[in-house]
């Protein structure tokens, strides 16, 4: 699953960022009341950069001003795409600001940081 | 019939009948096992429930004891008893209560004085069943109650598969331990119609014996998933487990359709065997899409980016005895002893399945991390619940921590003997401010100063009871390791390794859970 919330050792090291990776996109029911409730804890920016960096270009860069009921069903889908159903099997991700690389396997990101961190 | 037990209780008093509402009772489930392991747990869940479900519910608290598996609720619509208890766990049946009384005469007067509550049965096909609590009833005596609530009159006909109606006559004996048999009469007899049925059968479907990864840590599946009721898991969620070992608690809150994350230190119970992992347990229940993510890290030193992310944290934290709690090892400067070893990896910390040296991580420590962390992620109404290990002779209520944003919602506690361990569920009920921190004993207790003092005792190889009277002002899961451990020694030994043995045994069977899991393993 893609995650935009990690962060590295310190401070200024958000979003990490994605490099090799490899997707895999699983289908999934689809909760528009939890992607309500995720969007206000989301850092907008991060997730587009994210995005992108795996090819994703579906969500608009800037957050859509209406966050009410009468929210763009599209916007949503694609969010549910992005958020629930792209995986990240393999990858890594680095810090931004101590570069830092945080490596994911079979899907499960190991954040731990080794002595040196 | 003897393995269930059952309680309940009365809400309108006999004379208070003007009101609509529908007296219920509802059939609570408790094992004969001795020191029947749930009882604590039952109502705390039905409370949850209530919450999750928006269920209006009320009862007399003085009617509920321990040893009695009934409860008599009030509810206002029978739609709201079976919303209620659709998901529960602890709760067996719920019925609708026609009558009640010491003997069957008061139970009949009581069901003949609304014939109109019968009439709408007449021509359905119905089932009676007749239970009983503390005792067994032969089957004659169970056909010889049947008939005498033949005045009722049904005309359709008994269908023991599939009735449109159930009736169910429970009595209750009574569990007194220092009678030599159980008593000639029930001492109460309920007599309703039931409304719905708990939801017992995910036990089943979630039982460990039919898992496929499951680690020596795994939560049992009945407890995992009351678990999931006390963190009110619903769909849409956030939940969350520090401390996730091999899942259990993910699948459990998922299966109600919370959206679950977990994480852990050790990366290998998450990842396990070639084909038998976190993963394929998701493949097993069909939870993919809701179990999102499991992350390896240390939650001392955690990646959370600072926000309200979780809707309940439900965790079992290690307390080192099948698993041992660990930190990453040079995170704590006071630590250093432990230092220097570590360093000599250098050259393998490079390697992708590389894991950083690990030192001991005090339960007390663990606790109070673990307050401060929901503190700071929880939303607000969100739930923390966890399990805390105690010596029983040492535990008092003060011991379980405190936090300035957390109010204690439940505490039940599961006996082992020596040894116990409760479910302890709090709420965050208002924002956390800084310098607002997680407490033992109502006063600010050190614990950097205890975990060192710990040391120095095992460095020196102190007899246990001098520890124990160094331990005298420190909480009941203080060194729990040590304690447990500690009654081992002296004549208690044979005794404990049978009882060992014995849990070994039943864990053959496939039940490896009465040690809840951790980060780590040994």
């Amino acid at each position: 699953m893609l995650q935009c919330h990690a962060r590295g050792c310190n401070t200024n090291n958000f979003p990490l960022e994605l490099s090799e990776v490899e997707i895999q996109v699983l289908e999934t029911d689809y909760n528009p009341q939890f992607l309500r409730n995720m969007i206000p804890k989301l850092d907008w920016n991060a997730l587009v950069v994210t995005a992108k960096k795996v090819g994703i270009t579906a969500v608009p860069d800037v957050l859509p001003e209406t966050m009410n009921e009468d929210i763009d069903e599209n916007f949503l889908r694609n969010l549910h795409r992005i958020l629930l159903e792209t995986h990240v099997q393999q990858g890594k991700m680095t810090c931004p600001n101590c570069k830092h690389v945080y490596s994911i396997r079979d899907g499960i990101p190991n954040m731990l940081l080794n002595d040196e961190a | 019939m003897n393995i269930q037990s059952l309680r309940k209780q009365v809400s309108n008093k006999s004379g208070a009948r003007a009101r609509v509402t529908q007296a219920m009772f509802s059939e609570f489930k408790a094992r004969l096992i001795p020191n029947g392991p749930h009882e604590e747990f039952r109502l705390p869940e039905l409370e949850s429930l209530a919450k999750i479900e928006n269920v209006r519910l009320s009862y007399d608290i003085k009617d509920y004891k321990r040893d009695c598996p009934f409860l008599i609720v009030t509810i206002e619509t029978e739609e709201e008893a079976e919303r209620l208890i659709k998901r529960s766990i602890l709760t067996r049946n719920i019925y609708e209560l026609w009558g009640m009384g010491e003997n069957y005469e008061q139970v009949h007067e009581q069901v003949k004085e609304k014939p109109g509550r019968w009439a709408r049965y007449e021509h359905k096909s119905f089932k009676f069943t007749v239970s009983a609590f503390g005792a067994t009833c032969s089957s004659d005596h169970q056909v010889h109650i049947i008939n005498s609530f033949s005045y009722l009159g049904f005309k359709g006909d008994i269908s023991l598969k599939n009735p449109q109606v159930q009736f169910g006559v429970l009595e209750d004996y009574g569990l007194d331990p220092y009678l030599p048999a159980p008593p000639p009469n029930p001492h109460t007899i309920y007599f309703g119609r039931l409304i719905a049925s708990g939801n017992r059968d995910l036990i089943n479907k979630y039982n460990l014996k039919k898992r496929s990864y499951i680690g020596n840590t795994s939560m049992d599946a009945e407890l995992s998933l009351v678990m999931a009721n006390q963190a009110l898991a619903t769909a849409g969620k956030l939940i969350y487990d520090p401390f996730v070992g091999t899942g259990s608690f993910l699948f459990t809150c998922a299966h109600h359709g919370a959206y679950t994350m977990g994480s852990d230190i050790d990366g290998r119970q998450i990842r396990g065997q070639a084909s038998k992992s976190v993963k394929s347990n998701v493949e097993q229940y069909n939870l993919h899409g809701k179990v999102l993510d499991t992350l390896v890290f240390d939650i001392c030193h955690h990646p959370w980016r600072e926000n309200l992310w979780f809707d309940a944290i439900v965790t079992d934290p290690p307390y080192g005895v099948r698993a041992g709690a660990k930190t990453l090892g040079r995170k704590d400067p006071s630590k250093k002893p432990l230092v220097p070893k570590l360093i000599d990896g250098i050259p393998a910390h490079k390697r992708e399945d590389y894991y950083p040296p690990t030192k001991p991580y005090e339960m007390s420590e663990v606790l109070v991390d673990l307050l401060e962390f929901s503190a700071r992620y929880l939303v607000i109404g969100g739930r923390l619940v966890y399990w805390l290990p105690t010596i029983v002779d040492e535990y008092s209520s003060a011991d379980i921590p405190e936090h300035p944003c957390m109010k204690l919602i439940s505490n039940s506690e599961q006996n082992f003997g020596q040894w116990s361990r409760r479910l302890v569920t709090m709420e965050k009920f208002k924002e956390n401010l800084k310098g607002e921190h997680a407490t033992v004993n109502a006063k600010s207790f050190d614990y950097s100063l205890l975990a060192s003092q710990k040391k120095d005792e095992s460095r020196e190889g102190e007899t246990d009871s001098d520890k124990q009277n160094n331990d005298e002002k420190k909480p009941g899961h203080y060194l729990f390791r040590e304690k447990y451990f500690s009654f081992k020694s002296g004549e208690k030994a044979k005794r404990q390794e049978t009882w060992i043995r014995f849990k070994n045994k039943e864990k053959g069977d496939g039940n490896p859970s009465d040690v809840p899991s951790s980060s780590t393993n040994q």
